[in-house]
């Protein structure tokens, strides 16, 4: 750690560091909802912001990839006029926990990979991230240790962790240092505030440990020996095919390319909208065979994304840990309860080989 | 080009459908530009009586009349529209088809019964053939005109096959579930925007159900709100009954 | 919210013309097509192409002609849903949009002095005639060449007065059944699998390549283990409904593969293990 690269947000200079972002851009931050939930949404005072929270209903992706977005507009009729459009905003995110930087992490390396998708990457070059720390579980539901995501690892442009009467920030950016500079709030850390960091994480390791009995790196290993599992049969019955699970996942891209006319029938777009492949229609072809056709299959592929598929292509887990798939079921499908499971069935199975 | 010419005709029903029509405000001029509107018992007292490009049908057919009418209309029309619950799935006046109809006749008619034939409530698609399906109790006004200018367009729309559940979260509501309150969003199909819950109201399913609902899964969930499996089938076919007759 | 245009966007579109087309059955209508700025198209057999209607939508489309001598390429279009509808009521000179192509396609250099086995399933024949084309305009560099074919029925045969021409030449084997005869129908009848068993080949120097409808797949690569072939050696194209072409929309995912970027063409050593593939 150099401690030039840390400073310090007294609380009695909070209020008006988030005036001052707010003045600056358009600025979202975690705001409480009601029932437990939380969205990230536009703030303009500190009041408005909840600084403990668990994770929101929709995660940040949708200020990266928006539910609904213009990809092309056009002149309907006799020959192509078209032009292919991005639509962004200069936006400052605060309070992104953890979980949800290592999504937007995923989010970055797929629209990164060729063909690159210049509609992601111009909306993502326009925002700001500020971080803020987990010091402890949010809820029972969270697994993030289990996917190295419950301690910062970059993708933010400045990180906050509440020391009491203090936040200590991370500066790992220009654009950080900047906000740094013009908004003044900031003092000059200590080597004691950096001790009580050093202390917080020490404290920390002894509470977030993997919420799965399983080494995180063995994950691969047990989903190469679960694609015929039991446990993906017993979804069948209960999951609803609702799509909430990857509505609300940070690290769930998929969607679909439609079409749509104004009203006097001359002009269109094209747009693309969030999908999910636990949806009956997502693995439909034009003849009408349907490749992922039981729902049991489809949530297999789901855990699949999140846990073997993204390890080859880009060497990580797509799972965040966010928990966010689990309290969104109705019909309590539990992420950390399959991976039991699966570790149950898989090791039963190699003790009926011993016998 | 000749403007496309449209007539709305209803059913049994309330009317309320026509009414979200009529009301469009601004968008009803734009799409007024697109067609001429030759019959219209709601808002005109003209009658046109002859071919039209798009007939707009509202209600259920429920007595041997509506049958002949409905034939007539589907005959002159060059696409027909059904729009509404009660004329795209039988909707609320499907429950009728809970008692036998005798009963039904005696019950509404009294001594008057035999003046007054009935049928089983049925969807207009249980009767003539349908080109376009415009869900929900009432319609909600943005897919009316989708399916008008698909209609216009001459290509097919296809009403979403998933669940109200997928448009709820995009809007990031708050589940109903998480309030503690069942809801049918998870077997109702979408398309609606889920205009209920934005409103801050429950999903009562009014756009029929989803092509391959987990009906058995969803009557589980429902039921750990301690609400009785008579009331969950009964809140489920509230809008679906006629679909045993598909 | 801002707004801007993006030049190297993924979703632009090529102008196209549609300079010819023809009904090959009450299903499947054929289409030339020439980019607007005049150059080929430059793809390889087996790759596809997104075919935009603007107001309509978008559709994957398998390129059905050879790429070398001609600026112009061909599709052959079946008319199932919104797009491919609209599509077949085009006429020649209608414009409509491209983009790719996209995908890996037949791997050309390594079938190369190979023998070809060959095998379409109903309009599984468009992208195989890609592959086709190619190898006649090139017929010295293969060595033996059959191509069997099946369909439902005589009158969805595709493409009928290449089959002519197919049929007399003597430099490639050339069969064809149908699932169920009309009156007029002198030739094979019974599943495509039936006509594999005949064909002489020496399994070792032979790549086969397979396109057909889902259900065919299974039966088909059975026959062809049989016969020897091995299993890097069977060539086979997927169908998928993509959205993007790119990699990214997940439509056209077969577990940790894209059909779009990885496929439509696998071979099926690489396949024949993943549940979602067939």
């Amino acid at each position: 750690m150099e401690d030039t690269h840390y400073v310090v947000l007294k609380k009695e200079n909070f209020d008006q560091f988030i005036s001052l972002l707010a003045q600056k851009q358009k600025l979202v931050a975690p705001v409480p909802k009601g029932f437990k939930s939380f969205a990230f949404e536009p703030v303009d005072s500190a009041s408005q912001v909840a600084l403990k929270y668990i994770p929101t209903v929709l995660p940040l992706k949708k200020y990266f990839m928006p539910q609904r977005e213009t990809l092309l507009e056009y002149t309907a009729g006799k020959g192509v006029k078209a032009e292919a459009v991005v639509e962004y905003e200069s936006l400052t995110i605060f309070g992104a926990h953890t979980c949800d930087l290592a999504g937007i992490q995923c989010l970055n390396m797929v629209f990164s990979e060729r063909p690159k998708d210049y509609n992601y990457l111009t909306r993502k070059n326009k925002i700001t991230i500020i971080g803020l720390e987990c010091n402890e579980y949010c809820d029972e539901y969270a697994s993030c240790n289990l996917v190295d995501a419950s301690f910062p690892g970059g993708g933010y442009d400045l990180f906050l962790t509440d020391l009491g009467d203090y936040f200590i920030v991370h500066v790992n950016t220009r654009a950080g240092d900047e906000i740094v500079a013009s908004t003044r709030s900031f003092d000059k850390t200590e080597l004691s505030q950096l001790d009580e960091l050093r202390k917080l994480r020490d404290a920390k390791r002894k509470i977030f440990v993997n919420e799965v009995p399983i080494e995180t790196k063995h994950i691969p290993e047990l989903f190469d020996r679960s694609f015929r599992a039991r446990v993906w049969k017993d979804l069948e019955a209960r999951c609803l095919a609702c799509g909430n699970c990857t509505n609300v996942c940070p690290t769930c891209y998929c969607f679909d390319v439609r079409d749509e006319l104004d009203l006097t029938l001359k002009n269109g777009i094209r747009y693309r909208v969030w999908d999910s492949c636990q949806l009956e229609p997502f693995a439909k072809v034009a003849g009408g065979f349907n490749f992922r056709k039981e729902r049991s299959v489809r949530q297999r592929h789901r855990y699949y994304r999140k846990f073997r598929y993204p390890v080859e292509r880009f060497a990580r887990y797509f799972c965040t840990g966010c928990g966010r798939c689990t309290r969104t079921c109705m019909a309590d499908i539990n992420l950390k309860e399959t991976l039991n499971e699966l570790l149950k069935e898989s090791e039963d199975r190699v003790w009926k080989r011993w016998l | 080009m000749k403007k496309p010419k449209v007539a709305f005709f209803d059913f049994a029903c309330c009317e309320g459908c026509q009414l979200q029509v009529a009301n469009m405000g601004e968008t009803v001029l734009d799409v007024l530009g697109l067609i001429e509107v030759v019959e219209w018992r709601e808002v005109m007292s003209e009658k046109w009586g002859k071919k039209v490009d798009v007939a707009v049908v509202e209600g259920s057919i429920t007595d041997p009349h509506a049958v002949k009418r409905i034939k007539k209309i589907r005959k002159r029309a060059g696409a027909v529209i059904a729009y509404g619950s009660c004329a795209t799935i039988g909707g609320v006046n499907g429950m009728k088809n809970n008692f036998p109809l005798e009963d039904i006749k005696h019950y509404v008619y009294g001594d008057s019964h035999r003046f007054f034939p009935t049928e089983q409530t049925k969807a207009v698609h249980q009767v003539v053939p349908v080109d376009y399906f415009v869900h929900g109790c009432p319609v909600y006004i943005p897919e009316f005109v989708a399916v008008l200018k698909a209609a216009l367009q001459g290509i097919p729309y296809y009403p979403p096959d998933y669940p109200v559940c997928v448009e709820c979260k995009l809007n990031e509501n708050v589940c109903m579930y998480d309030r503690g309150v069942s809801c049918l969003g998870p077997v109702t199909r979408a398309g609606c925007n889920s205009w209920c819950i934005n409103n801050g109201n429950i999903c009562y399913g009014c756009r029929g159900m989803v092509s391959n609902p987990n009906e058995k899964g969803a009557q589980d969930v429902i039921a750990k709100y301690k609400i009785p499996m008579e009331l969950v089938l009964n809140k489920m076919n509230m809008y679906n009954k006629c679909r045993e007759l598909d | 919210m801002e707004k801007m245009v993006i030049k190297d966007s993924s979703y632009k579109l090529e102008k196209a013309k549609i300079l010819r087309t023809k009904q090959l059955t009450d299903k499947e209508k054929f289409f030339e097509i020439a980019l607007g700025n005049g150059q080929p198209l430059d793809h390889e057999p087996g790759q596809f192409i997104m075919i935009s209607l603007l107001g309509i939508g978008e559709v994957p489309i398998s390129v059905a002609s050879s790429p070398a001598g001609r600026d112009s390429f061909d599709i052959c279009v079946r008319a199932v849903g919104k797009v491919t509808n609209a599509l077949h009521k085009l006429k020649a000179g209608d414009e409509i949009g491209i983009r790719g192509p996209y995908g890996k396609g037949f791997p050309i250099r390594v079938l190369q002095g190979n023998d070809l086995l060959i095998i379409a399933g109903g309009l599984g024949l468009a992208p195989l005639r890609s592959l086709i084309h190619f190898v006649l305009d090139n017929r010295r560099d293969f060595g033996k060449v059959h191509i069997l074919l099946g369909c439902k029925q005589p009158g969805e045969l595709l493409f009928g007065d290449e089959l002519e021409d197919w049929n007399k030449r003597t430099d490639l084997y050339y069969a064809c059944t149908v699932d169920r005869a009309d009156p007029d129908w002198a030739g094979n009848v019974g599943l495509i699998t039936t006509l594999i068993p005949g064909v002489d080949i020496e399994p070792a120097r032979t790549f086969a390549a397979v396109v057909g409808p889902p259900v065919m797949y299974n039966f088909v690569i059975k026959e062809l283990l049989s016969k020897g072939i091995p299993e890097r050696q069977i060539l086979l194209s997927f169908e998928r409904n993509m959205k993007c072409g790119n990699g990214k929309c997940g439509r056209c995912q077969i577990q940790n593969l894209y059909c779009c970027q990885d496929g439509p063409v696998f071979n099926y050593e690489k396949i024949k293990n993943l549940s979602e593939a067939m």
